[in-house]
């Protein structure tokens, strides 16, 4: 009887495993397997023949320069666009959470209707902005430049064109993380910060004591979730706005593995440098995790 | 326990069934469909700037002229990412009609793969419906080159579609306004650029550095004739280091340092068209394009009085002009399950019929007769060979695909930071010429 008991739950719980192992396997452990695969092999993408050749392609990656300028676009967007945001959301999420005026959903729509629009519509925006005779920026800069100022190129000059891509990126990623700590911040207790207001902490005080421990949890995860979301909405936005122009000054790790995937007929290579992102995604999370780790206040 | 872990692999063993099933599915069903109805074949087809209409025409002509069979059409304005999902997965059309030179180069990857049939034959066929043979009616110089020949060995894998000639655009009232002649020459164009940067025009501006492709192509052959062309095509090491490269590269070099300063702050897929409109609006003089830009531009606002004026590429020599010609292809994939009918298909691409149909939307096919059927604008542009200009045609040798490098991303993807003064002229060259030593290898 208990036996039998026992074996129906053992049933039972497979049973209910069932289809998210089944769904696991076909659409995370299957792709992702094949990719590590195809990075061993030099391949065209069409072609019936498929050459192993190892690790020749990871060799072959250490040694681009392309990739490794793509590389480093990409980490000096991923810190920018974490540190800038993050300061920025935390302040503005205080502010709305903390500060009692007028207008604070307004406001709280106002940052947050970047987040909604499209990278596409966000790169046609930039694009108006950044223009070099028109455009909102320099039309502004001009006032203060004689007539005949050249205006700055801001998509043109390759060393200025990676931190316009990172300022676009900061302003849409803004209003997500200011509503996720907003609500991180909307859950601690308001007599923590009566009582700390009576022992004489001032606002900016209490921003550092009260606030930013309570809310480290939040901050912790979206850690990841900048690591994650930069590399993948700066391909989106640089394959919309720049085309990695001007002459690959703004590159970025998928922009550059879907040209050799799809257009330079490496598709092998194209696989090797998703592994490199994969595993350097799931390293970078890591240690951010790894470091970040303190004990959880709890209130 | 065991019970348990009998139970797990059941389950993995039947998630593995399941992807084996889905797999088998895409076969299953195009085999159905090739199976029940032999007699349909399926094209897919760019829709470029003419439109889906004229496709839909001939597709209906060969319909009717062949009872029995069904033209499956397929065409979209970015038809590689239709079908390229589908070939991957094994279920290839019958006929494609795609250029080289795409940003995807789904065209590109099937030469370099080997993924192409055999085309030679089409050229004896006989013209459905007629009594030509395509090999009569297909105008000199759009066979026999790397475009159609991609392996150089005296076989066709493509067959050459609508041309269009490219060369230089500009504003004819502005040029007349100042007095200025049309250079011949690159030292006249130079010469020119002086006398427009005192009015506060710059000479040059380019859509995208894509677009430079024409121009150097054409500038080639202007420099070496059509066996140096063919030996910078292969990646010759000395085409490309040697005095002639050397000429090309500061020929462009000079020239695009002279581009308008807002040129490579726009020459991206969002923004070339601001490119384009520099020459709308006088603030630039000439434009490397195809003829396509009139219709892309034909809502753009405009100086007072502009008019298009188009001419070949000036030359080294006012004597030798190349203008070069970019044709489309079609092919058939090697997977192909129609191949018989396929080939009959694109025998009649050259019928009297289906030329007539394409020109109604702009298309102009290569074959003999076209020119005198062009209205006045078109043969303003086809008409650039009758006043000396000559034609080129082909392009990059198909190489093996080698990791991290590219030719058209080193050659013309450079010549952004020419224009911004980041990268010098000689740099250029060797990276070129790096570039054209791993490709060869």
């Amino acid at each position: 009887m208990n036996g039998h008991a026992k074996r129906n739950r053992s049933i039972f719980i497979v049973l209910a495993l069932a289809p998210a192992i089944i769904l696991m396997t076909i659409f995370m452990l299957y792709p992702v397997l094949s990719v590590f695969q195809m990075s061993l092999y030099r391949w065209g993408g069409y072609s019936p023949d498929k050459e192993f050749i190892g690790f020749q392609n990871f060799v072959t990656l250490a040694k681009d320069m392309n990739f490794i300028r793509a590389m480093q676009n990409t980490i000096v967007l991923i810190v920018l666009v974490t540190v800038v945001t993050l300061a920025f959301a935390l302040v503005f999420a205080a502010i709305l959470t903390r500060v009692k005026f007028k207008g604070v959903g307004l406001f709280r729509v106002i940052f947050y209707i970047p987040n909604i629009l499209s990278i596409v519509v966000i790169s046609a925006i930039f694009s108006a902005i950044y223009d070099p005779a028109q455009g909102l920026l320099n039309s502004v800069l001009r006032l203060f430049h004689p007539s005949n100022w050249q205006g700055v190129q801001w998509l043109g000059n390759e060393k200025l064109v990676i931190w316009s891509v990172a300022i676009a990126l900061i302003w849409q990623a803004i209003g997500y993380y200011m509503v996720m700590y907003m609500s991180a911040m909307a859950s601690i207790p308001e007599d923590l910060y009566e009582s700390a207001s009576l022992d004489g902490a001032t606002a900016v005080r209490q921003f550092f004591t009260i606030t930013i421990p309570l809310t480290w949890n939040t901050i912790r995860t979206t850690l990841t979730f900048f690591v994650i979301s930069t590399i993948n909405l700066s391909f989106l936005l640089v394959t919309a706005m720049t085309g990695g122009g001007p002459n690959g000054s703004t590159e970025v790790f998928l922009s550059y593995m879907y040209k050799q995937a799809n257009t330079n007929s490496a598709y092998g290579y194209g696989m090797a440098i998703g592994v490199v992102v994969f595993l350097f995604s799931f390293a970078l999370s890591a240690i951010l995790q790894g470091i970040t780790k303190r004990d959880v206040y709890e209130f | 326990m065991k019970k348990r872990w009998l139970l797990t692999a059941v389950v993995l063993v039947a998630s593995t069934a399941l992807l084996a099933a889905c797999g088998s599915g895409s076969t299953k069903n195009s085999a159905k469909s090739s199976g029940s109805t032999s007699k349909t074949l399926n094209v897919a087809a760019l829709e470029g700037g003419y439109g889906s209409a004229p496709w839909k025409q001939v597709v209906k002509d060969f319909e009717s002229a062949n009872p029995g069979v069904k033209v499956k059409l397929t065409i979209d304005k970015k038809i590689e990412s239709i079908i390229s999902p589908k070939m991957k997965a094994g279920d290839y059309p019958d006929v494609v009609h795609l250029a080289t030179g795409r940003p995807d180069g789904l065209t590109e990857t099937m030469i370099k793969s080997k993924g192409m049939e055999d085309l030679s034959d089409v050229k004896n066929m006989t013209i459905p419906g007629e009594k030509k043979k395509v090999s009569d009616v297909l105008m000199p110089g759009f066979d026999g080159t790397l475009a159609t020949e991609p392996y150089g060995d005296g076989k066709t894998y493509m067959m050459p579609m609508f041309y269009a000639p490219t060369g230089l655009f500009y504003n004819k009232a502005l040029l007349k306004a100042n007095g200025w002649t049309e250079p011949k020459t690159f030292s006249d164009l130079m010469a020119l650029g002086e006398k427009a940067k005192a009015k506060g025009i710059s000479l040059f501006t380019y859509s995208t550095t894509g677009y430079m492709d024409s121009l150097t192509y054409s500038l080639l052959a202007d420099i070496g004739g059509k066996s140096f062309f063919n030996k910078a095509m292969s990646y010759d090491h000395d085409a490309w280091s040697g005095k002639d490269g050397t000429q090309y590269f500061n020929l462009v070099g000079n020239l695009v340092k002279q581009s308008d300063k807002t040129t490579v702050a726009n020459a991206n897929n969002e923004n070339f068209r601001k490119n384009q409109q520099l020459i709308l609006d006088n603030k630039a003089l000439f434009m490397p394009n195809g003829t396509w830009v009139t219709g892309e531009m034909k809502d753009a606002p405009r100086a007072k009085g502009f008019e298009w004026g188009f001419m070949a590429l000036p030359g080294v020599k006012a004597d030798t002009r190349y203008a070069y010609t970019y044709f489309e292809q079609i092919w058939v994939p090697k997977q192909a399950k129609n191949k018989a009918l396929a080939k009959k298909f694109i025998a009649f691409m050259y019928s009297d019929k289906a030329t007539k149909d394409f020109l109604k939307g702009g298309a102009v096919q290569p074959v003999k007769n076209i020119t005198s059927q062009l209205d006045a604008e078109q043969k303003q542009f086809y008409g650039i060979y009758d006043n000396g200009a000559k034609v080129l045609t082909g392009s990059f040798q198909s190489a093996k695909a080698v990791e991290g490098v590219n030719m058209t991303d080193t050659l013309f993807g450079e010549i952004t930071s020419v224009t911004n003064g980041t990268k010098s002229i000689s740099q250029w060259q060797q990276d070129v010429v790096k570039a054209a030593d791993q490709l060869r290898e």
